[in-house]
């Protein structure tokens, strides 16, 4: 594409939103330019096999390094946003846990795969219990964009015909399940509460750089500039209508301009929506869009219990589990208040489960030889669970610009307030109640159980904040994920959801993404825009 | 074995041919690899002791006698001694958040101060069994809070270190009895700028 070829879509983000963007946009003849703030990764080239002892810090990683990234190691730390680079704030008593990946790809290089649809108990949920807003869209509305995402990232699982927890167009798991699964399946059939297999992504990398940003250069309708931090949307005065980004050079911090026919925004939830905000022409000074004062407001995400319950299966100490015994894993999809309603909370909450681990040495209570040779014992004999669990999307959890302060490039950072509530707190209670049981009830030994949750933004499902809605005067998208306001905008990523539901959001952000950059691509050819 | 390692190095042998252990030989195989001039790097601590920068001399005695007995020797494999823990912790937690300095500064003192009270000598003077009483709260039953009293805080994150850096040390990797539990290889990203 020659420096003065306008694109027709500027596409922000290469991420789950803005991968997904990028295939369906250059398929349909949509020449796209993409902005990553990140660099191109070569995982041949990036990566080599080493062992702890041969990192500078013995894999404890350099102290202070990540104060928000539990999840980074001293083996993947150069994977991990700098926070140093990229700060953001919060009020003290309010702590937030931003956990963010600048490269090509996004965080689709580093996530956790798991795959599941959102249902109506979802995209209908104020119908279901009175609580917020519906989506403005229904199930039926995005099953076919599930059922063309999942074959592309090689989703495997079971389907179980669970109406909370819709069938995929999946590999099917046909694996079989270990004694010590069976025996928790059992269990919690006993309780009512139906189990599935995992549903997760396959390959080697999983990941928009390499299962949608190939498809899509080959396309030759794809250009992609790493290493560009948008620093917000023009407008085009007259228009109002987008016009383009100013972006700066992340390594020269030099600053560029770039025009195009529409903007497709997928730079993540929150980034997208700190754009959005530091975008302020004269019509919207509140942020681009924004007129309806919703931007940036219903942020929530999914709260974790990680080790919810930790237990020994008993017959497996001393090495005595065998593949048949241990080994496997599974899935409790929400079955609270589907048809009865619980009277402390609302919504919901799911669990992974897995059978084989070592227990943590932290919660054996034991020191020196006793402590090794229990380590030894209940090597590979464990079993736990992590819950996850849905968050209610209220208004006055949010995120604004502090002026303040600003990034490494001289761009304003979010301020960001969320809180857990009490239908958090009641939900989670009864998580680590039920774990203990349905373990107890299959024979484990509990080792250790707890009903913390980690803080808001950890469990990196961060969504909401810039929303999906029927009325402009409470949503900033349309079911097409289009700006109510300049109609030649789109925002695909998580920011967009109205309800998160406990499932993991990747494969409703790919899905939702598909869906709207297609619309995008028919009103284009419709010229349209 | 370090004294091998350093005359591999001084003469850049090929590392099959100087070193019996597998992970070694493979490290160094790798790293030559890498380098692509066939010289054979070899990192500082497998040569040279790190020097204690942060601890007291009262502080680091305690702490060894700390991490021997959280973490002896047993079986044949390594111990937190024989990965020289103490010296790596004194180097991490020199490194590490003021918070974290003053727990583990405070904490030792207040071994020091006990087994004073109770023994009349040093933490490091006291044997396993007189440890025992000092010890006390790593018997208790874990909860997800951090225990109220700081030497019962200081002692669940020492030993989580001890043990970590313990199984994270070149020792254990190369002890072959000892395989099992250590953290093994992973992919380690380079820089990407």
């Amino acid at each position: 594409m020659a420096k003065t070829e306008d694109p027709d879509v500027l596409i922000i983000g290469s991420g789950a939103a803005g991968g997904m963007a990028a295939w369906a946009l250059t398929k349909l003849g949509v020449r796209c330019l993409m902005l990553d703030a990140g660099p191109m990764v070569d995982p041949d080239r990036d990566r080599t096999l080493m062992s702890a002892h041969e990192l500078p810090y013995r894999g404890f990683g350099k102290p202070g390094r990540f104060p928000h990234v539990t999840q980074a190691s001293e083996f993947d730390a150069n994977l991990w946003a700098d926070e140093k680079q990229n700060p953001y704030t919060y009020a003290p008593n309010e702590p937030y846990y931003w956990v963010r990946i600048r490269m090509l790809g996004g965080k689709t290089v580093r996530w956790g795969r798991a795959s599941w649809r959102l249902s109506d108990y979802e995209f209908r949920a104020r119908d279901h219990d009175g609580f917020g807003d519906n989506w403005p869209i229904r199930y039926a509305d995005l099953a076919s964009y599930y059922d063309r995402v999942e074959p592309l990232f090689h989703v495997s699982g079971r389907n179980d015909g669970l109406p909370q927890l819709p069938d995929g167009n999946l590999t099917p798991d046909t694996s079989p399940d270990s004694a010590s699964i069976r025996r928790f399946i059992a269990a919690a059939r006993a309780a009512g509460i139906p189990t599935t297999k995992p549903r997760r992504a396959g390959g080697a990398l999983a990941s928009s750089a390499n299962l949608l940003l190939p498809e899509a250069v080959a396309t030759g309708r794809l250009t992609i500039v790493p290493n560009a931090v948008v620093r917000e949307i023009s407008v085009d005065p007259k228009t109002g209508l987008a016009s383009g980004a100013w972006f700066v050079d992340r390594r020269s911090k030099r600053d560029y301009q770039v025009t195009a026919r529409a903007v497709v925004l997928g730079a993540s939830c929150l980034e997208s929506t700190r754009i959005l905000l530091n975008s302020r022409p004269r019509q919207w000074p509140e942020g681009l869009g924004n007129r309806s004062g919703t931007l940036g407001r219903y942020l929530f995400d999914q709260f974790y219990i990680k080790g919810v319950v930790e237990c020994v299966v008993p017959e497996a100490r001393g090495g005595a589990g065998g593949r048949d015994l241990m080994g496997g894993a599974g899935y409790i999809a929400r079955f609270r208040n589907l048809e009865k309603r619980e009277a402390k909370f609302l919504r919901g909450y799911a669990y992974d489960f897995s059978s084989g681990g070592t227990p943590s040495a932290r919660i054996l209570p034991l020191y020196g030889e006793p402590l090794l040779k229990e380590l030894d014992a209940v090597r590979g004999a464990g079993f736990s669970m992590t819950t996850m669990g849905e968050v209610l999307p209220r208004r006055e959890n949010h995120v604004r610009i502090n002026a303040a302060v600003k990034d490494e490039w001289g761009i304003p950072v979010l301020h960001i307030s969320q809180k857990y509530t009490e239908n958090e707190h009641e939900m989670a209670k009864d998580a680590r109640e039920v774990a203990v049981e349905l373990c107890r009830q299959a024979g484990f030994e509990v080792l250790a159980s707890h009903a913390q949750m980690v803080p808001p933004g950890e469990s990196i499902h961060e969504l909401g904040a810039c929303r999906m809605g029927e009325d402009p005067k409470t949503s900033m998208l349309n079911r097409f994920n289009q700006c109510h306001e300049v109609n030649n905008l789109l925002v695909v990523d998580g920011s967009s959801f109205v309800t998160g539901g406990s499932q993991n959001p990747t494969l409703t952000i790919l899905a939702l993404s598909l869906r709207a950059s297609e619309h995008l691509a028919g009103r284009m050819r419709r010229a349209e825009l | 074995m370090r004294r091998r390692r350093w005359i591999q190095s001084a003469l850049a042998l090929p590392a099959a041919v100087a070193l019996p252990s597998p992970a070694a030989a493979q490290q160094t195989a790798r790293q030559s690899q890498e380098e692509g001039l066939g010289l054979v790097p070899t990192p500082p601590d497998a040569v040279a002791y790190g020097l204690r920068r942060f601890f007291t001399v009262e502080q680091f005695a305690a702490l060894e006698k700390l991490a021997e007995i959280l973490v002896p020797a047993v079986g044949g494999r390594p111990g937190a001694k024989d990965a020289r823990v103490t010296e790596f912790l004194d180097f991490l937690i020199r490194e590490s958040s003021p918070e974290r300095q003053e727990l583990y500064r405070a904490g030792l003192d207040s071994l020091n101060r006990e087994a004073a009270r109770l023994y009349q000598k040093l933490f490091s003077g006291i044997d396993a069994a007189e440890a025992g009483r000092l010890l006390a709260p790593l018997g208790e039953a874990w909860a997800y809070q951090s225990p109220a009293d700081p030497r019962a805080r200081f002692l669940r994150q020492a030993r989580e270190d001890i043990l970590r850096a313990t199984l994270n040390s070149r020792e254990w990797a190369e002890s072959a009895s000892s395989r099992r539990g250590g953290a093994g290889t992973s992919y380690y990203w380079r820089s990407l700028d």
